[in-house]
């Protein structure tokens, strides 16, 4: 899988005429070079992680370790505290000191005056949209690592629901979900799972101590990294039986879901599909991906499609194939999709 | 249950025990005082750990680029008390951040995003901490300098509120563990470790994990255990789904988040036996290193002091080379003051304690061909020594 990201990678750089590709994003790095180094939350700023060089067709990693980095010994770069040090190493790669054009993914005030002493022959250039390009389009293998790290959400989700009853808290939910996915091997987590009592048609960004009570709907918003691949889904699911408000609550969802996902085919802009209030698109790969509105969708394109409608909040993960959409989440629709079936 | 025993005082841990609003207060003020000593008339801040430092606010805890595409920001200007703050996320706004000082959030990670950034950019001697590729291009040459000299003297020197955090964080990370460990016996499977750890931080009411829990198992020597670039020990490594067998020595390392504040959880643990003789040297050695460090830490102390008090461990500086001796904590899981980095002597040399700040020690024992022992003690600097915030016992090594 990592060398067709890499060729694929490659043959961007040649068609943007960049030399060097410096990546600071883990999940630019985690995708050319097949790595998987320790998982931290949150924003970093950028560090010079991952190094391509076109002319050696060469990865190179900021790691103290070949433990899962499948790359020769000799591609690692040891970390350090001192900028200076890490630019040092950077500058020592191969192919690096003599290049024309660097590509950096994102960049900081004080590396890029450090890239700039170092290399005064080389032009700085934005290698973002780059990376993002060669991201958006699936491999087979890459629907198959997809699939499966959907299936370790959809199992940690199906573990957490069974225990949601009156009385249990949101954040007992999260607990739930956490180590049932653990229990499957995988630790990390493409967001920290979010269970909401639904209040007044809306859920809140972070589960809290609020207990759940009979009839109570909640929003369910999971997601993991399973071996460096997303899996992400959202369902609403009802605390005992649906009452009619909820049943037309979900008869309003489906109508609206029914207008939005035909519209996942081949030729449709993002911003079209994403007009709806409340309907979000992601990409979804070794990480998330931004699509801006004026992406077309493609075979090979994955795709989060979450719909928040009447209270409702279902998110399925969608493979746009040639002729329109194959549905990679396959997790029920639960008790509100059963009461008005 | 949110709460638990420890020694003699219950904590509720839905009952921070700081106000919130001191708290905000002083942090900005922290930074207009370092901003005016830096030169520097405004700051942007798009590291969400800033932002977090400058204005109170919450956003989900993600991995780090969906982190980065809802990413909050703040603007941070000498004339005014309050920090602009552009957030996707209503919910996790600070009550006592006024509400002309809200606004919705800015997707920099996009050219219409980065451009309506650059339309509300402050005037004067701007610092930033960190470009997205567009917001690169939109500022379009405009001169911009590092924010960095200016959040870490501000973020260095932590107030009685923010230490009440970070000490909050440290005992549901430790309450957590109590959890954990009866777990660590043969047969079990160290990412069933990582599940019931991530299971009861969240139930006791953390904010989010930081770091996937390290349970690392231990070679007993360097050259048994993975590859090494540098020559030195490896650690921390990715932790896998293997099975815990007896004897196995485990390197215990955690964080979460309380509240914006970090924890950092270090233990070494022995699966299924007592630990041997050797074992409980390495232990000894280890503990001599904390008292000879902790002996020194105070108020004009420098980094080099810590260092030199460390001294060796069965014939090395006992921490691996690419680490440190000890690292500062607060809204970043590992800050400054770095203690004994490749930074070097001389950089520690500079590097002088003061009241208020934290060091996280976390040296290493290592007899090499007969493994180690590794554990983390916060401590917080006082007027006149420095006060422990880690209160975890040494299982199996003493238990209280």
């Amino acid at each position: 899988m990592t060398n067709e990201h890499l060729q694929r990678c490659l043959d961007e750089m040649a068609r943007d005429d960049v030399d060097v590709l410096v990546l600071g994003r883990e999940a630019n790095a985690r995708y050319v070079s097949g790595a998987t180094r320790l998982w931290l939350a949150g924003t970093r700023p950028f560090g010079p992680g991952c190094v391509v060089v076109r002319s050696t067709g060469a990865v190179h990693l900021l790691s103290g370790t070949d433990d899962l980095v499948p790359l020769p010994r000799d591609r690692l770069f040891p970390m350090s505290w001192s900028p200076g040090n890490i630019v040092r190493a950077l500058t020592a790669i191969p192919g690096v000191a003599d290049a024309h054009r660097i590509a950096v993914d994102s960049l900081t005030p004080g590396f890029d005056g450090l890239l700039r002493d170092a290399l005064p022959d080389a032009r700085l250039v934005d290698g973002s949209d780059l990376v993002a390009r060669v991201r958006r389009f699936k491999t087979a293998d890459d629907v198959v690592a997809i699939r499966d790290a959907v299936a370790v959400a959809e199992h940690a989700l199906s573990c957490a629901l069974g225990s949601l009853r009156p009385g249990v808290r949101e954040r007992d939910l999260v607990g739930a979900f956490v180590e049932a996915s653990s229990e499957q091997g995988v630790t990390t987590p493409a967001f920290d799972p979010v269970f909401s009592v639904v209040v007044d048609g809306s859920a809140r960004a972070f589960a809290t101590a609020r207990t759940v009570a009979a009839g109570d709907l909640v929003d369910a918003t999971v997601g993991v990294l399973a071996h460096g691949w997303e899996g992400r889904l959202a369902r609403t699911w009802v605390c005992g039986e649906p009452g009619d408000a909820q049943r037309d609550a979900w008869r309003a969802w489906t109508n609206q879901r029914d207008r939005i996902v035909p519209l996942v085919r081949p030729g449709t802009r993002v911003g079209d599909l994403q007009c709806g209030d409340g309907v979000e698109i992601r990409g979804v790969g070794t990480g998330d991906e931004l699509l801006d509105d004026d992406v077309t969708l493609a075979p090979g394109i994955v795709v989060a499609v979450s719909i928040r409608h009447a209270g409702v909040h279902v998110e399925d993960t969608l493979l746009v194939t040639e002729t329109g959409y194959e549905r990679l989440t396959t997790f029920p629709y639960g008790p509100l999709a059963d009461a008005t079936s | 249950m949110s709460t638990r025993e420890t020694g003699t005082a219950a904590i509720d841990f839905d009952a921070p025990p700081v106000d919130f609003a001191r708290l905000h207060h002083d942090r900005v003020a922290k930074l207009r005082g370092a901003m005016q000593a830096n030169g520097v008339d405004s700051l942007v801040l798009l590291g969400q750990s800033n932002v977090v430092y400058a204005t109170g606010a919450r956003a989900p805890a993600a991995d780090s680029s969906l982190a980065a595409h809802r990413r909050m920001v703040a603007i941070v200007e000498a004339g005014d008390a309050s920090p602009h703050l552009y957030t996707s996320f209503p919910d996790g706004v600070p009550g006592d951040l006024p509400v002309d000082h809200v606004h919705d959030g800015l997707l920099v990670e996009t050219d219409a995003g980065a451009a309506e950034l650059v339309v509300r950019w402050p005037r004067g001697r701007v610092a930033l901490d960190e470009y997205t590729m567009p917001l690169l291009r939109a500022l379009d040459g405009r001169e911009v300098l590092d924010a960095t000299a200016v959040t870490s003297a501000a973020k260095i020197v932590k107030t009685a509120d923010e230490i009440a955090l970070i000490r909050t964080a440290e005992l549901l990370n430790e309450a957590a563990m109590r959890d954990v460990e009866p777990l660590v016996q043969p047969g079990v499977h160290a990412t069933e470790l990582s599940g019931r750890f991530l299971r009861r931080i969240f139930e006791l009411g953390a904010t989010a994990n930081t770091v996937d829990p390290i349970f690392q198992l231990m070679p007993h020597s360097i050259d048994d255990g993975p590859y090494s670039a540098t020559g030195d020990l490896v650690f921390p490594t990715v932790t896998r789904d293997v099975v815990l067998q007896r004897g196995d020595v485990v390197w215990v390392d955690t964080g979460i988040n309380y509240h914006g504040y970090a924890s950092d959880f270090g233990r070494t643990w022995i699966v299924g036996q007592e630990p041997t003789a050797r074992q409980r040297d390495q232990f000894a050695r280890w503990r001599e290193v904390i008292t000879r460090v902790s002996d020194v830490v105070r108020p004009g102390a420098s980094a080099a002091d810590l260092v030199r008090a460390a001294g060796e461990v069965y014939g090395r500086r006992p921490w691996p080379a690419h680490l440190y001796l000890g690292h500062g904590i607060g809204t970043d899981s590992a800050e400054m003051p770095l203690v004994g980095t490749d930074l070097g002597l001389d950089f520690d040399e500079t590097l002088v304690l003061a009241a208020g700040m934290i060091v996280v020690l976390e040296p290493i024992a290592w007899e090499d061909g007969h493994g180690g022992f590794r554990a983390e003690e916060i401590l917080a600097v006082t007027d006149d020594g420095c006060e422990p915030l880690t209160h975890y016992h040494y299982w199996p090594f003493e238990t209280s």
